[in-house]
């Protein structure tokens, strides 16, 4: 009954956040002149996951900054890891005003504070990673939710890849 | 507020030396918990005052000291179907007392007695038999408003533990906890160990985590989002006022204080990077305890202030280590697996518990403070984590995962009797349990 009530919520709120995805396209198609301001908002998608959930919104993988995803009580960046960096890297350098709050997530496995700590880790070694590429440093922030604020919530491990990861919010461009 | 009024009082009538002297033969009696062997009656109290206006208040003080004693698992409580004798019907003294109607039921103890209301006033006298030898072993007068019914059932429940296993009980006492129950927000609750005088502390409809009590019992470390960052609050729920203790960019985490009150204890973030400092009571910075590279996270104090444990990954995975609290080398006292995080050190001192990830599944260990003899304590169904000690350090409260939703559960110190401690809907973690009340 619970589970049947979640799925409606999330449901309804798919629909607000492509019903808000669709308006801030036409916003920035019709105000050409307006450059980025379309695309920011979109961009900002809500907000960062803290955000979101305080308004009761699932946290979400959109925007225009790819998640990277980690092994268990890990921190190492992997090859696909690293690729979707570079990716993010350049759209950095393509916007090069954007600042960017990279927030670190865990699985729900284990403890609530050392995941919070792992969390830290992750945001940081990503950001080290931009800052390689070039991306000053001053643009990117980072915050840490542990596994507070999971996208997906069945306990299995399909689930759990998605929730071990760094997520991008495009805070002002 | 109400609850530093409540004055207990006197012991009733305690037959002087000769009784002393019978407790020390009934201290050697009880078998260890888990056995439940030793079956007790406990008779619904007996109302003086003729009113029907505080009725069910024999009743309730008879229900939460047969919560307390099945928790402690050393006792059976009996059914009420099978005793004879009537409360409203019968004396509560030895004198008064048939004690063939206990002895027939199987009873070896018994608690009688009586209560008096006028207006919110509630005077409660209540003791303990033994039936066997057909004599009262300790007795209590308590005075105080109905509502703290509550706590003269649990202070009650404490001396008869102290009766019967020479320890004092840990139930007079109080744990805070996270729980989803009012919805998605991860809220702070207060509550007392019959899940009765629930309060909600934290009303901010954001993340809060890591409650820990100040000695005082009456104010709450924990960390917040609700200002984004997550810092560290120190909140005195019984007034209200509230100060933010630490709240450097990043995590501020975990604040433990020292036994004596002085010093906190907690995790700050530097760039990503986690180490545990102290603190004073204002929030300044006193002292950095770890400077490493690694995760260092979750420290508890050792009971005479003077020692640390916490965890880190130096070593790779997370492992538990002690450190000095004025510095010094810390050593690791985790050893078996990869995963041990949440150390909590038990107020006696002998153990300090923590998390283990075993073949995928998280659970309950303890470990002497020189990594001697780890002991493992739950096993099995669920996910068991946030160990907390009682102030007796006889017993844990912690999360399990084990019928579903995350719920508190209390454990004696080897594991034995495992008791689910709370109920009802949501998620319940991270419990911390506070000293006595008094």
């Amino acid at each position: 009954m619970r589970k049947r009530l979640c799925g409606v919520v999330v449901l309804g709120l798919l629909v607000a956040v492509v019903g808000v995805g669709c308006s801030a396209k036409k916003k920035g198609a019709e105000g050409a002149g307006a450059a980025g301001s379309g695309v920011g908002e979109e961009g900002l998608g809500g907000g960062g996951s803290l955000d979101k959930y305080q308004k009761g919104l699932a946290p979400g993988e959109e925007g225009p900054l790819k998640d990277v995803h980690f092994a268990f009580d890990s921190v190492e960046l992997d090859e696909p890891a690293r690729s979707t960096l570079r990716d993010n890297g350049n759209w950095l350098k393509d916007h090069s005003q954007a600042k960017v709050e990279v927030e670190g997530h865990c699985d729900e496995r284990g403890t609530v504070e050392y995941n919070l700590a792992l969390g830290a880790k992750r945001a940081r070694a990503a950001k080290d990673y931009l800052v390689a590429l070039g991306v000053p440093t001053e643009r990117l922030t980072t915050i840490s939710y542990g596994e507070e604020l999971p996208l997906c919530h069945e306990h299995d491990e399909s689930c759990w890849q998605k929730n071990r990861r760094v997520h991008f919010v495009v805070l002002s461009e | 507020m109400n609850r530093t009024r409540l004055m207990i009082v006197v012991a009733v009538s305690v037959m002087g030396s000769a009784a002393t002297r019978s407790q020390a033969q009934v201290r050697g009696t009880i078998f260890g918990p888990g056995a439940r062997s030793y079956p007790v009656a406990v008779s619904p109290l007996k109302n003086l005052s003729g009113s029907t206006a505080a009725r069910d208040v024999g009743t309730h003080f008879g229900e939460i000291v047969e919560r307390d004693l099945t928790l402690s698992g050393y006792f059976k409580t009996l059914d009420h179907a099978a005793f004879i004798e009537k409360p409203e019907a019968s004396g509560y003294t030895a004198d008064s007392i048939n004690f063939d109607n206990w002895s027939v039921i199987g009873a070896l103890a018994l608690v009688k007695g009586a209560y008096t209301t006028e207006g919110d006033n509630l005077t409660l006298e209540v003791r303990l038999f033994d039936v066997y030898q057909r004599r009262q072993l300790t007795g209590r007068r308590y005075h105080g408003s109905i509502a703290e019914v509550r706590r003269m059932a649990h202070k009650f429940a404490d001396e008869i533990l102290t009766q019967f296993t020479g320890e004092r009980g840990p139930f007079d006492s109080r744990i805070a906890f996270v729980s989803t129950r009012d919805g998605r927000f991860k809220e702070l609750y207060v509550m007392s160990l019959d899940e009765g005088d629930l309060q909600q502390v934290t009303k901010n409809q954001t993340i809060n985590v890591s409650p820990a009590w100040m000695p005082d019992n009456r104010s709450l470390l924990y960390t917040s989002y609700k200002r984004r960052n997550p810092d560290l609050y120190l909140l005195d729920f019984m007034t209200g006022n509230e100060t933010r203790l630490s709240q450097r960019t990043g995590l501020n985490l975990g604040g433990k204080p020292s036994p004596d009150g002085a010093k906190i204890a907690v995790t700050v973030e530097d760039n990503g990077n986690t180490d545990i400092v102290l603190l004073d009571r204002s929030g300044k910075v006193t002292r950095r305890i770890t400077d490493s590279w690694a995760i260092d996270v979750s420290p508890t104090w050792s009971p005479d202030g003077r020692q640390i444990a916490f965890c880190s990954n130096r070593s790779g995975g997370p492992q538990i280590y002690v450190v000095g609290a004025d510095g010094g080398e810390p050593q690791r006292v985790t050893f078996q697996g990869t995963y041990n995080t949440s150390p909590a050190w038990s107020p006696k001192g002998d153990r300090i518990a923590y998390v283990s990830r075993l073949d995928g599944g998280f659970n309950l260990f303890t470990v002497k403070p020189d990594g001697s003899e780890p002991r493992q304590l739950t096993q099995g169904a669920g996910n068991n984590e946030d160990p907390s000690w009682g102030p007796d350090g006889r017993y844990l409260v912690f999360s399990s995962s084990r019928g579903g939703h995350k719920k508190l559960f209390v454990t004696d110190a080897t594991g034995s009797s495992q008791v689910q401690l709370t109920h009802g809907g949501g998620d319940d973690s991270s419990p911390a349990w506070s000293r006595w009340l008094e």
